[in-house]
């Protein structure tokens, strides 16, 4: 091999404490150096001008600049040699700045490690070979995992973009947590008004194919192609007849039904339609509730149905969708508050959650948009709010901040006088978090219009007072004494956490989720749509708490990503992959149990078992490699021999 | 190049390049100071670096050995660093037996943002290194050898097997016999206190089967090789266990095996056996009676008790009937399990990690690298390919020296974690006696110790602990950096 | 069961009717309290406060007595007491603050003490639901009580290690099982004042006020504490507290023990009622009424 080796100066931010030019004389002397120098900047149009040059002048096959980070430069110089006519995997890094140069001051320690850094990557880059990435085709499909705002707003921007979309929701309706919801702040205008045209779009819009009442039952596959067994739950009701007419909704005798949408505020029927703008509009039966599917006995709806789409014998059905990207768009349920004892642990009627309290001030709502106590149905008058229930509470194992309570209490407060004029709310906050446009002004005049009483402190405890009234007991830490409130009503801003099965997906999908359930990005900065499998994107809460313009931005954020994604005709592999060796391979299957990506499957070769790669979804991890004992299966660029070279070059006495 | 005398140690670290890489390169962005000892290789992931990586630099001259990876949940391959957790424990606990101070490594997580964490970190385990100064090195340490002392209890009483139901044993074989193309078990070997290994074939063949004492090789080694064709093995409860981990390693397959078992009564210590013999020319007669085997040689007799001269595993053995089998035979032996360190463990648990050196020295000088322990190994299952002979992967150098010897046992031992039932075939076939097996009993013991009591070669069905992981592990209790 | 007994000084005092009611039902449910010899205070409130070590070394000085005379578990009514014991025993496991107090005590402590532990817990540790429901001699059916633990009881939880502390269950499944009604007390942790008594006489007259006027609107017979101050509050002190939520109660404040002795058919005199100062007349009477009509009511049938 011929090798060049580049130490940059880095200005004086490495020169400063390395002595670049006696590096740069050491290594002449590693094996195959044929030429070593030390650049002022490397990484500057000159700099790559004089590898270039160097790459020809020298007839180098191979190239070590010692400087910053690979992190930071690797794939600028894997550019430059490519652009010399070298492959670019015949290149290596040195990290003598942020490694060496900026952690210590001592120039003759810093010197002797430096040089022991370039001889490193030398070592290694005498063990690389060119890598040359493969070219697949990609099925230019995407598939939305749920319908809320994120969803559907990542939905409707692909589908404009030309692509056809699978939309999936778990409930009878798309909408989500909006849907729910009676104003948005800080402009308080109609949650549904907002997000009704947009649920319609969806429902008809040529390039969407909505499954509502599914869930995604298995992925596999890989960027660009994915397949996605979706499974549809029976709803007892063929869609393909039902109308939405509602007949069904009207004479279904069974009306104890729990109300879902309405968080459980009030009751339905056992056949039901969510709400009056669902999409679908379509009814649904909940078979633990329908007299017929539990009793055997009773067959209305199917009697009154003018189309006949009732179907007592409905099963789930699995439906398999081909697609080439995935947008996950889960986000998130409340979480279980019940372990608040002192807020008296969901035992007391008239301590609700705000998603609760929304559906009561919703027009739609059980109680037609009055606010009214659910034990007794009287108007209340004094108002609790509870801010930080399960959020930034360690104690409870919610360390982290739910995002938007602040600015929907500020809401509540602001229409719980428009409601009841001659109320009096009190909110119990631990900070006012307001960071968004209008958002601080907005709690403003919750505080300042509204007469909105705010007491910075927590509620130690809730309890009945025996004369039909709530006494809530907490500290207001800026006047540093005891409040005690006689509440008709409490509402808890309850935190949030991923919805329901986000780990069960997320295990599906092979991307990361927290200890909370929430998606992990590929990068908390820049890469904050991207997950760490290829063509998985995130919109929305399931990546992390964030309100609905945050949410519907992610979503077009997510669009785009599968909108660019699909811009190309050919997706190119990685070649830093896991490669098998035949000869070696016993198929004992070790690297088929560990593999994280289910990368590698068991094929047959010149009729032996043998294992097998699937290039496009094997993500590089190398973990197959130190599992197989034989050496059988190598990751490309970072080879056992490649990985001894640099352990040698260290340890070699 | 040398590591700066006086000043620095040889201090080696793996990182993975998405989380502990960039953390390092936050500390430097940082400007936090460190010392300049560590030398980083960059890896994928922290799954990535295999356990003999950490022992090849700390064989090479290597004075402590850092791996960092994401934090568990937050690997950027989601579980790589899980895998890793649950492989660098079992070395670290793995360490000393070898003599390695096991302070001498550690493993820990560091994200991209911990820049001022993974300070610390360099900072805390340079100073652990250099408390501990420059690592022995084994050629410079003195031989020393010592014998493990090998009387012992049994379990369970140990005798002859004379009284087995061998003529229903033959009579089974023969009924299989028109469906197997083979059936494995033992014949007489060169003489009657000696058996081989009996491939049958034909009737006549079963009529040279044997059952006794000096039954001592594991005929499930030769399974493997059989891979598709439909073949019976006759197994004692130890070579049962090698059964039952080649199905779950899917070598062979459960349709194509037909188990034939008998209850062991243990069998004899060749190596002590052959000593007492001596050199003879003829061996006369082989008598037995509950407990003893007297053997004529030239005209003496040697008369050996069982309960004396029994191969080490034979006493703490729990399994002496056939974890699993098709066709068993006489009664089974019910045996309660009861955690007996192995004399070979034994020997070297009561030395200092500086005696453990040495011991291994000495013993490793003696090996003539006949690669004898790894033929005889049911579970060494790379057969052609086995890395020690390899050049791509180049792990092994053909150096004769106590070093590249001690390596290859290494890589037999870490290769066998959460696989070795301790039949103690690699150590009965070492033609020079060198107790290599205390390895593997270390592996398991470890194994054993932080995976629930996990014992290899009983379930096919188990999922080996190398090849899984739990997000929040009960047993390892990872450093604290405080 | 060996089981050793620190009475704590309020029992030879302010609280001698929960003393005598603690023996008479120890020994009715054949728990035999061996009363430690020459115990000496715990230092209560004021020597933690001032003294860890010192606090300590006052507490460890008992735990030894109780170490040496070989029991397994050390009761104590006090939950005061219980604290101050448990976090001595605590804080011994940490060597260095082992050796401080072992220089002020005569002679080393012993290395290990016995499990400290209150009389509740001891109790329903020892008797279980059904054996203790046997034993009832007179029901409390029809009585509705409210179990009020304190503040103290069931805090710090780690050292006191009930279930829920903020809503410890263990009286309401005592005195339930001897039949009576149990209210969902929310203020059952809630702090009565404790020894603010006289130098914050008005916030004590408030928080014991709430305390009662709950208890009144819950519509229960009587309070049961296991605490000596808290029934001190809410007893002795009803008045002050009725004059602080201007109103006036009369609710008989009782020590767990002194309900139990009644369930099991104890003497009322061995109970110390009289040295109540709400009387617990109308108490006993409604109890006798009640038992009356379940005589007449099983004579008919």
């Amino acid at each position: 091999m011929r090798i060049g080796v580049f130490i940059c100066h880095c200005g004086s931010n490495i020169a400063g404490t390395v002595d670049c030019a006696k590096v740069a004389h050491i290594a002449r002397a590693y094996p195959d150096v044929v030429y070593a120098t030390d650049p002022m900047y490397t990484c500057a149009e000159p700099g790559q001008a004089a590898i270039e040059a160097a790459i020809h002048e020298y007839k180098l096959d191979g190239v070590v600049v010692a400087s910053c980070s690979p992190r930071m430069h690797e794939p600028t110089f894997r550019r430059t040699v490519e652009r010399a006519g070298l492959n670019r995997y015949m290149f290596e890094m040195a990290n003598i700045r942020e490694h060496v140069s900026w952690i210590g001051k001592d120039m003759e320690a810093n010197t002797n490690k430096a040089a022991e850094l370039v001889r490193l990557a030398v070592e290694k880059l005498r063990n690389n070979v060119p890598l040359t990435a493969k070219q697949f085709d990609v099925n230019k499909r995407v598939l939305v995992i749920g319908g809320g705002v994120a969803g559907i707003q990542a939905a409707l921007d692909c589908a404009d973009g030309g692509v056809p979309v699978v939309l999936v929701e778990r409930e009878a309706t798309i909408g989500g947590k909006m849907a729910k919801l009676d104003k948005t702040f800080p402009t308080v205008d109609c949650s549904a008004c907002i997000l009704g045209p947009k649920m319609v779009d969806v429902a008809q819009h040529p390039n969407i194919t909505l499954y509502a009442c599914a869930e995604v039952e298995d992925v596999s596959g890989y960027v660009g192609n994915f397949t996605v067994k979706i499974r549809k739950r029976a709803t007892y009701v063929d869609w393909s007849k039902c109308t939405g007419c509602g007949a069904c909704t009207e004479k279904c005798p069974s009306k104890k039904s729990p109300d879902a949408f309405n968080e459980f505020t009030g009751t339905t029927t056992a056949i039901s339609i969510a709400f009056p703008q669902a999409i679908p509009k379509k009814a649904v039966i909940n078979p633990q509730h329908c007299r017929q599917l539990t009793k055997g006995k009773c067959g209305v709806c199917a009697k009154v149905c003018p189309t006949g789409a009732i179907n007592y014998d409905m099963q789930d059905e699995i439906v398999t969708e081909e697609v080439g990207s995935i947008v996950a768009a889960t986000g998130y349920d409340l979480m279980d508050w019940s372990v608040y004892g002192e807020y008296g642990g969901g035992n007391y009627p008239d301590v609700i959650t705000a998603l609760q309290y929304e559906r009561l001030m919703s027009a739609s709502g059980p109680t037609g948009g009055h606010i009214v106590r659910p034990s007794d149905g009287r108007e209340p008058k004094n108002i609790v709010f509870v801010q930080c229930v399960g959020s930034r509470d360690k104690s409870v194992g919610r360390p982290y901040c739910s995002g938007f309570c602040c600015m929907y209490t500020a809401k509540q407060a602001i229409l719980t006088k428009d409601h009841i004029p001659d109320s009096q709310s009190f909110v119990f906050y631990m900070d006012i978090r307001a960071p968004g446009k209008m958002y601080d002004e907005f709690t403003r005049r919750a505080i300042e219009e509204y007469g909105t009483e705010y007491i910075r402190g927590r509620v130690s405890q809730i309890y009945p007072n025996g004369n039909g009234r709530l006494t809530v007991m907490g500290v207001d830490t800026l006047l540093g004494r005891q409040v005690e409130i006689q509440a008709d009503l409490v509402v808890l801003a309850v935190g949030i956490e991923a919805s329901k099965g986000s780990p069960q997906l997320a295990e599906k999908l092979r991307i990361s989720y927290d200890s909370y359930g929430f998606f992990m990005e590929s990068h908390v900065k820049l890469k904050p749509v991207e997950t760490n499998t290829a063509g998985v994107f995130l919109a929305g809460v399931c990546q992390g708490a964030k309100d609905i313009p945050a949410s519907v931005a992610q979503g077009s954020a997510a669009a785009a990503k599968v909108l660019a994604l699909f811009a190309k005709h050919k997706l190119e592999s990685d070649p830093q992959i896991a490669q098998v060796d035949m000869r070696r391979c016993v198929a004992c299957g070790k690297c088929i149990r560990c593999c994280p990506f289910g990368a590698i499957k068991e094929t047959e070769f010149r009729g032996e078992a043998k294992a097998q790669v699937v290039e496009t979804v094997c993500q590089g991890c190398g973990l197959c490699t130190s599992t197989c004992p034989q050496g059988a299966i190598q990751l490309s660029h970072a080879t056992d021999n490649q990985i001894l070279a640099e352990v040698n070059a260290l340890c070699q006495c | 190049m040398s590591v700066l005398d006086g000043k620095e140690l040889r201090i080696v670290g793996f990182l993975c390049n998405w989380c502990s890489y960039g953390g390092a390169d936050t500390a430097g962005v940082a400007r936090a100071t460190q010392p300049t000892d560590l030398r980083i290789i960059r890896v994928p992931c922290s799954g990535r670096v295999d356990p003999l990586f950490i022992i090849k630099a700390l064989f090479n001259g290597a004075d402590g050995v850092l791996v960092s990876g994401c934090h568990p949940r937050d690997c950027h391959y989601s579980s790589g660093n899980f895998y890793a957790r649950r492989r660098l424990e079992v070395l670290k606990q793995f360490l000393p037996v070898l003599g390695i101070d096991d302070r001498r490594f550690a493993y820990t997580w560091v994200s991209a943002s911990e820049g001022q964490r993974w300070q610390h970190v360099v900072t805390q385990f340079t100073k652990q290194i250099h408390d501990l100064g420059p690592a022995p090195r084994l050629e410079d340490a003195e031989p020393l050898l010592k014998v493990a002392d090998m009387a012992l209890t049994a379990l369970r009483p140990l005798g002859t097997g004379q009284h087995a139901a061998l003529d229903a044993l033959k009579a089974a074989i023969r009924a299989k016999l028109p469906e197997l193309e083979c059936i494995i078990g033992w014949q007489q070997g060169r003489d009657a206190a000696h058996t081989v290994p009996l491939f049958m074939r034909t009737p006549e063949d079963v009529d040279k089967l044997v059952w006794g004492p000096f039954n001592v090789c594991n005929p499930a080694v030769y399974l493997p090789s059989f891979k598709g064709k439909k073949v019976g093995v006759v197994v004692k409860g130890c070579d049962s266990r090698s059964v039952v981990e080649l199905l779950q390693e899917n070598l062979i397959a459960r349709e194509d095996v037909t188990v034939f078992s008998l209850p062991c009564e243990g069998t004899l210590d060749m190596a002590r056996v052959d000593q007492e013999l001596g050199r003879y020319t003829t061996i006369d007669n082989v008598a037995y009676d509950a407990a003893h085997v007297i053997i004529t040689a030239d005209g003496v007799a040697h008369s050996f008790c069982m309960a004396d001269c029994a191969q080490g595993k034979c006493y703490g053995c729990a399994t002496p009937s056939a974890v699993l089998a098709d066709e068993r035979l006489g009664t089974p032996v019910e045996v309660t399990p009861s955690d007996v360190t192995p004399p070979e463990l034994a020997l070297l648990d009561a030395m200092t990690l500086k005696e453990r050196l040495s011991f291994w020295h000495g013993q490793m000088q003696r090996c003539l690298r006949c690669y004898a322990c790894r033929n005889a190994c049911p579970m060494c299952v790379c057969r052609d390919y086995c890395i020690s002979d390899s050049r791509d992967p180049h792990w092994m150098t053909q150096e004769a020296s106590a070093k590249e010897k001690l390596f290859f046992q290494t890589i037999h031992a870490l290769h066998l974690a959460g696989r070795c039932t301790g039949c103690g075939e690699c150590q009965r076939a070492c033609p020079v006696g060198i107790p290599i097996l205390a390895l593997r009993q270390q592996i398991a013991r470890a194994v054993a110790q932080l995976f629930d009591g996990y014992k290899p070669g009983l379930h096919p069905e188990d999922v080996p602990p190398l090849l899984g992981y739990e997000v929040v592990e009960q047993n390892i209790h990872e450093r604290d950096w405080k | 069961m060996n089981f050793a007994y620190y009475p704590g000084c309020s029992a030879k005092g302010s609280s001698s009717d929960y003393e005598s009611s603690t023996q008479a039902v120890c020994r009715a449910l054949d728990i035999t309290l061996e009363e430690i010899p020459g115990w000496n205070c715990c230092g209560s409130t004021p020597a933690h406060a001032v003294d860890t070590e010192l606090s300590a070394a006052l507490c460890v000085r008992n735990l030894d007595i109780a170490a040496r005379q070989g029991a397994d578990l050390l009761l104590t009514p006090c939950p005061s007491c219980l604290s101050n014991l448990r976090a001595a025993a605590r804080r011994m496991e940490k060597p260095a603050f082992r050796q401080r107090v072992n220089e002020l005590l005569d002679a080393p402590a012993a290395e290990t003490f016995p499990e400290v532990t209150s009389v509740m817990q001891g109790i329903a540790r020892q008797i279980d639901r059904e054996t203790l429901a046997a034993r009832v001699q007179t029901s409390l059916k029809g009585l509705r009580l409210a179990a009020y633990y304190g503040c103290l009881m069931s805090r710090p939880s780690e050292l006191m290690r009930f279930e829920d502390p903020e809503n410890p269950l263990l009286m309401e499944g005592l005195l339930s099982a001897c039949g009576a009604e149990m209210v969902d007390f929310p203020l059952k942790t809630a702090c009565c004042g404790a020894s603010f008594g006289i130098p914050e006489r008005a916030m004590t007259a408030r928080n014991s006020g709430r305390i009662l006027e709950l208890a009144r609107r819950l519509g229960v017979d009587a309070v049961v504490t296991a605490c000596p101050l808290c029934q001190m509050n809410l007893d002795l002190r009803q008045k002050q507290a009725g004059r602080a939520c201007e109103t006036s109660f009369h609710l008989p404040v009782l020590y767990f023990t002194q309900m139990l002795g009644l369930a099991l058919g104890l003497k009322r005199n061995e109970l110390g009622l009289n040295k109540l100062a709400v009387s617990a007349n109308g108490l006993l009477e409604k109890m006798d009424n009640l038992r009356r009509a379940d005589a007449v009511e099983g004579g008919r049938s």
